[in-house]
């Protein structure tokens, strides 16, 4: 079992793990099992940070090409993870609260926290700071999507909102509604 | 005049055997015979060789045996007479032939193809051979009906009336009616193409083309109905008898003229041939055929005699299976008794066999070690006392060193017989103590698995686990009762003994019980541990491996494999990479199936991006 890491055409560095084929498949063993999945855990949010994603769909093991093809399938060894055995991992990270459930009650997608919400709280209030645009209603698209990347780009509404919930707990920002949905004003903290 | 009325001319060239019915048998043959036709020579029979069978007599003429060969009935023969020469007259045996048994004057040869073809019972349907004499192919050989006429009726219109005849005697066959519908002899049997049809109700004769009685108008059977009614109602007569002239006794006289001697012999066997009547039995064809030239003067013991000394039909094979059953009945009860008897015998010999084997051990430990060593070295009876010893050891000094190898071969004898006394099941009575039952029942199970140290080397006592390591449970339970074979150790008693067999096998043999359920018996390389151990070289040697290929390296079955992987699995050891996981169908090849590899990931440190 020669193992070696693999680099990825954007650049991402994959484990050597990555290229062992019993990575690839549920294993009975307890202990096995919890170590396996700690080390798919931790690929997913690092892989998730590096291309800045979001979501992960039970699907997306199947889907070549698709978002997640470089680390949920490797086809230098032939193998893929398993629907099951994605579902269970996606369960463990909901555990651990590294991911929500998209959506109440469902079970195959989760909204990953490669940052936690708190992290996103202050990276947005520093980013509000530091554009100059503390006690300016901002909309959340404008926050997603601002001329200037950030590294609040592509931020999904749901995380953007709890992060802004985080910050209003401690007075440094505000939901306001406008015309057009919802806007938030954010204060020095 | 005899000899063409009584016999027919067959191929000689044909050896005689294969002239033979099935039921047929040859007696004596003799060579160098003449034939007398009545009183004068045959000109055309004087060399040729004589056949007598169960049946019949073959003349094979010696120079001509295509034209000149004839083979005759014995039924036809009703006395003989022997001659024993005078000067240059030869012996000679008279056959003085029956004159109502005459054969008709055609050629007998079209009526034997039919006889010879293979036919089907109308009861049983059964498809009986052919090749019997005609007499026995007149029954079915299975439910022995007389074969029924029309069956086998390939005859013209003609001679299906006179056919009718004898249709209401079912042992007619198609041999009678040809005879007597023939132009040969006159037959009286030529009014019945006037005479009608008898009406069954007022026997009046109608009209062959009516349907119904013309008197009482009463639906007239067919025709062939018609002819066995009208055969009731007006049986031949005496005067149906073809030809007046074979009445002349010259006519009713063969003779045999042995020029070469052999005649006593072969007459006496002819004699016999002709008391036993090999054809009696199953005349009834040839009774037919009698009456076809004299019906009324038929003798009467020629009638339902035989039918009646032969069960035939239904009841008759009734009567076969009751007495087949009885007679197994019979076998079996004779059988169990000479068992039982046996058995009574089998209690001494056991003992017999006992005793001789103590001594031969006592003595072989007396000469192997030449003192009395503790009598518990050898694993067969402990129980040995050092009385018997010592009684015994003044005799065995005498035996000299070859002494070993002939109780190795009263042993082996004893084995033989099946009487080995080491391999004697020990019984709970043998025991009194229960705890000492069960170390002997350990102590043998011991054997079992991995044969007795005083081996005999003949036989092949090799045990269950001399060659395998590692066996199930329910194997060894089976294979120690089958060594048993009498008083089975019940599964209960057996897993008392296992705790106690460690002590008792070397290396010892220990159980284990899986985590489904399966229980094995197996020796120290089996553990888990050094299994394990094993494996774990294997996987660090190839890499990977499969289920199958670790059961074929170990050389266990499959299941047994993947229950003890299953166990190092359960410590973490290896992994498991699972052919489900493959993008593309069934992987790389071969089946679904799990493949083996060591666990390195426990060590394992992120390399990835951070």
């Amino acid at each position: 079992m020669a193992l070696s890491t693999h680099t990825t055409p954007s650049g991402f560095l994959l484990p050597s793990i990555h290229s062992a084929p019993p990575f690839f498949t549920h294993q009975p063993n307890q202990s096995t099992h919890a170590h396996l999945t700690e080390q798919w855990m931790r690929l997913i949010l690092t892989y998730a940070r590096h291309k800045r994603l979001f979501i992960l769909r039970v699907e997306d093991a199947e889907v070549p090409g698709g978002d997640w093809d470089k680390i949920l399938r490797n086809e230098r060894i032939n193998r893929q993870i398993p629907p099951s055995y994605l579902s269970s991992l996606m369960a463990a990270l909901v555990v651990k609260n590294l991911a929500v459930y998209e959506l109440a009650k469902q079970t195959h997608a989760v909204l990953l926290h490669w940052h936690l919400p708190e992290e996103w709280a202050g990276v947005l209030h520093s980013w509000a700071t530091a554009t100059g645009q503390l006690n300016t209603i901002l909309t959340f698209y404008e926050i997603s999507d601002p001329p200037i990347p950030s590294p609040l780009s592509c931020i999904l509404i749901p995380l953007l909102r709890r992060a802004i919930t985080i910050l209003s707990r401690s007075n440094r920002a505000q939901i306001i509604g406008v015309a057009d949905g919802e806007g938030v004003r954010f204060f020095v903290g | 005049m005899a000899l063409r009325r009584y016999t027919a001319s067959i191929d000689g060239t044909i050896p005689v055997p294969a002239l033979l019915y099935d039921d047929e048998e040859l007696l004596a043959s003799q060579d160098g015979v003449g034939i007398y036709d009545g009183l004068q020579k045959a000109p055309d029979y004087q060399t040729g060789s004589v056949h007598v069978s169960t049946h019949r007599l073959f003349f094979v003429h010696s120079q001509n045996p295509s034209s000149y060969s004839f083979t005759m009935d014995l039924l036809h023969v009703t006395r003989t007479n022997y001659y024993a020469g005078l000067f240059k007259s030869s012996p000679k045996v008279s056959l003085f032939l029956d004159a109502d048994t005459a054969l008709p004057l055609i050629t007998i040869s079209g009526q034997r193809t039919e006889i010879f073809e293979s036919w089907e019972c109308e009861v049983c349907s059964h498809r009986n051979p052919p090749g019997l004499s005609p007499t026995a192919a007149r029954i079915c050989t299975l439910c022995g009906v007389p074969r029924s006429v029309s069956a086998g009726s390939t005859v013209s219109d003609a001679s299906s009336q006179t056919q009718s005849l004898f249709s209401s005697i079912p042992e007619s066959s198609t041999t009678s009616l040809s005879s007597s519908s023939s132009p040969g002899p006159p037959s009286p049997s030529t009014n019945s193409e006037s005479d009608g049809i008898g009406c069954p109700a007022c026997t009046f004769l109608n009209h062959p083309s009516l349907r119904v009685c013309e008197i009482c108008t009463t639906p007239l059977p067919n025709v062939e109905h018609a002819g066995s009614l009208r055969a009731k109602s007006a049986p031949p007569t005496r005067a149906v008898s073809p030809v007046g002239d074979n009445t002349d006794p010259a006519n009713l006289l063969i003779k045999l003229s042995f020029r070469k001697g052999g005649d006593k012999p072969f007459y006496n066997v002819l004699r016999r041939a002709l008391r036993s009547q090999a054809w009696e039995g199953k005349r009834i064809g040839h009774n037919a055929r009698s009456r076809t030239s004299s019906l009324a003067v038929a003798s009467p013991n020629y009638g339902p005699t035989p039918v009646a000394m032969r069960p035939s039909g239904i009841d008759g094979i009734m009567r076969n299976v009751e007495a087949s059953a009885h007679i197994t009945q019979t076998d079996l009860n004779d059988a169990l008794k000479d068992l039982e008897g046996l058995m009574m015998k089998a209690k001494d010999l056991v003992h017999l066999a006992g005793e001789l084997n103590e001594k031969l051990t006592a003595s072989s430990t007396t000469t192997t070690t030449s003192t009395l060593a503790s009598p518990l070295s050898t694993t067969s009876f402990p129980s040995n006392s050092g009385t018997q010893l010592t009684s015994l050891f003044s005799t065995t000094t005498l035996v000299p060193s070859t002494e070993p190898e002939e109780a190795k071969f009263i042993r082996s004898s004893l084995a033989q017989l099946g009487l080995q006394m080491s391999n004697a099941p020990v019984t709970l009575d043998m025991i009194r103590d229960e705890r000492r039952w069960v170390d002997e029942l350990a102590r043998e199970l011991a054997r079992v698995l991995q044969g007795s140290p005083d081996d005999i080397p003949g036989q092949k006592s090799a045990g269950i686990m001399k060659e395998r390591g590692i066996v199930g449970l329910d194997e060894v339970w089976g294979g120690w009762n089958r060594a048993r074979g009498v008083a089975l150790i019940p599964p209960s008693t057996f897993l008392q003994v296992l705790p106690h067999l460690p002590a008792y096998t070397s290396p010892p043999i220990r159980s284990r019980v899986f985590k489904s359920g399966l229980s094995v018996l197996h020796v120290p390389p089996y553990t888990h541990a050094s299994f394990t151990a094993r494996i774990v070289g294997y996987l660090a040697m190839s890499g990977v491996m499969t289920t199958s290929q670790i059961a074929h390296e170990e050389n266990i079955t499959i299941g047994l494999a993947d229950e003890m992987i299953a166990a190092i699995e359960a410590d973490g050891v290896i992994c498991r990479d699972d052919e489900r996981s493959a993008i593309k169908g069934g992987g790389s090849g071969s089946a679904s199936e799990v493949r083996w590899s060591r666990n390195l990931f426990l060590e394992y440190i992120w390399d990835g991006q951070l």
